[in-house]
C-alpha cells in the first residue's frame, strides 16, 4: 500500500466528491455549560434547572459549540490522516461560510457525527499561491436526524509552477 | 409588516481578546499552530498569533445577543447564518465590538412563538476596522415589544 497522505496533495490533486468522515463527539452538561458560560451566559442557557423552563425545555449546546466542534474533529482528523497539521498546505484557513444552520436542538448526552464533501473548486487564485475548496459538512445526531449544515471555503496552497523561472 | 426596529442600527460593548482567551480557546475546538504558538504564528499565513475565527463568530454573537436584550429584543435563539466572511485576523489584545443593523423580520420561524429577525452584523476591532462580517438570523420571542426606541 502507498503512503497517499493528504498532506502530500496540492490544491489540483483534491478531487470534487471526496467525502470524509470526521469523527464523533458525545456532549456533556458540563461542556455545554461552561461553553454558553463563556458565549451566551443567560441562565436558560446555563443552569439545568432555569433551562428547563426554556423553550427547548432544558439545556442545549449553544449553535456555536456544535459548530466549533466540527473545527475540533476535522484538526483531529487531519492529524491522522494527513499526517500532522503543520504542514502549510494543511494550514490554509477558512474565509467564507455560506448557509450556516442549525436544525435541531443538542442536548447532553447526544453524539454527533460529523461528514465532509468537497463539493467545488472555485475557479479563483488568492494572494498568488492559495486555491479554494468548497466543502459540504453536515452533522448527524444518534437517531441520523442532521443537526446542522454549512458550506465552507478553505484555502489550499497550489503546486507551484516548476517551469516559474521568476521566483525570488 | 413593518417592525418598529427596522431602522435601527445597534451598538455592542466591546470585549477584550488577550492571548490566554485565544490559547484556550484554539486548544479545545481550532488546536492549529497559528492559534496556539507565537513563533508557529509569524511563519504562518496570517503572520502572528491570532484568535480562531470561531472563537469570533461566538463571542460576536454573545455582543450580538446582549445587545439586542438591552434593546428590548427579547433574542431566543440564533438560527441560521447565511453568511459568514473572515475578512482579516484578530491578533492578541484586540478588543471586538459588533455593529448589528436590523433587517427584514418574517412572521414565519422554526421556533414556536417567536418571529424570524434578520440581522446585518459587523464584527469590528479596536481600530474600527471589520474582521468579519455575518448575516444571521434570530428567533425573537414574539410578544409585544417591552421598550420602545428613543
Amino acid at each position: 500500500m502507498t503512503d497517499l497522505y493528504l498532506r502530500d496533495r496540492w490544491f489540483e490533486d483534491l478531487p470534487v466528491g471526496e467525502f470524509h468522515v470526521f469523527g464523533s463527539h458525545t456532549f456533556s452538561e458540563l461542556e455545554i455549560v461552561e461553553f454558553a458560560e463563556s458565549f451566551d451566559p443567560r441562565p436558560e442557557s446555563t443552569d439545568p434547572d432555569q433551562a428547563r423552563l426554556n423553550h427547548r425545555q432544558g439545556l442545549v449546546a449553544s449553535p456555536w459549540l456544535v459548530t466549533a466542534m466540527w473545527m475540533r474533529k476535522m484538526v483531529d482528523y487531519m492529524e491522522v490522516y494527513a499526517q500532522g497539521v503543520n504542514d502549510g498546505r494543511r494550514n490554509g484557513a477558512g474565509v467564507a461560510i455560506n448557509d450556516l444552520q442549525w436544525l435541531e436542538p443538542v442536548r447532553p448526552g447526544h453524539t454527533l457525527t460529523y461528514t465532509y464533501e468537497i463539493i467545488a473548486k472555485p475557479d479563483r487564485v488568492i494572494r498568488e499561491k492559495w486555491g479554494l475548496i468548497r466543502s459540504r459538512n453536515e452533522a448527524f445526531n444518534q437517531y441520523n436526524n442532521k443537526v446542522m449544515q454549512f458550506e465552507i471555503d478553505i484555502l489550499a496552497e497550489r503546486q507551484p509552477q516548476e517551469s516559474d523561472d521568476s521566483q525570488q | 409588516m413593518a417592525t418598529p426596529y427596522s431602522s435601527d442600527h445597534l451598538e455592542s460593548n466591546s470585549i477584550d481578546l488577550n492571548k490566554n482567551a485565544i490559547v484556550a480557546f484554539a486548544s479545545r475546538f481550532d488546536p492549529q499552530p497559528y492559534h496556539l504558538d507565537a513563533d508557529a504564528a509569524d511563519q504562518s499565513i496570517f503572520g502572528g498569533l491570532c484568535a480562531s475565527g470561531w472563537h469570533i463568530a461566538a463571542l460576536a454573537t454573545r455582543l450580538v445577543i446582549e445587545t439586542l436584550l438591552d434593546n428590548g429584543l427579547p433574542f431566543v435563539e440564533m438560527t441560521s447564518v447565511s453568511q459568514l466572511r473572515w475578512r482579516q485576523p484578530t491578533f492578541v489584545n484586540e478588543q471586538i465590538s459588533v455593529r448589528v443593523a436590523l433587517g427584514e423580520s418574517l412572521e414565519e420561524s422554526p421556533i414556536p412563538d417567536t418571529r424570524c429577525q434578520r440581522l446585518e452584523i459587523e464584527v469590528c476591532n479596536g481600530n474600527g476596522a471589520v474582521v468579519a462580517t455575518m448575516t444571521a438570523s434570530a428567533a425573537i420571542a414574539s410578544e409585544p415589544a417591552l421598550v420602545a426606541s428613543t
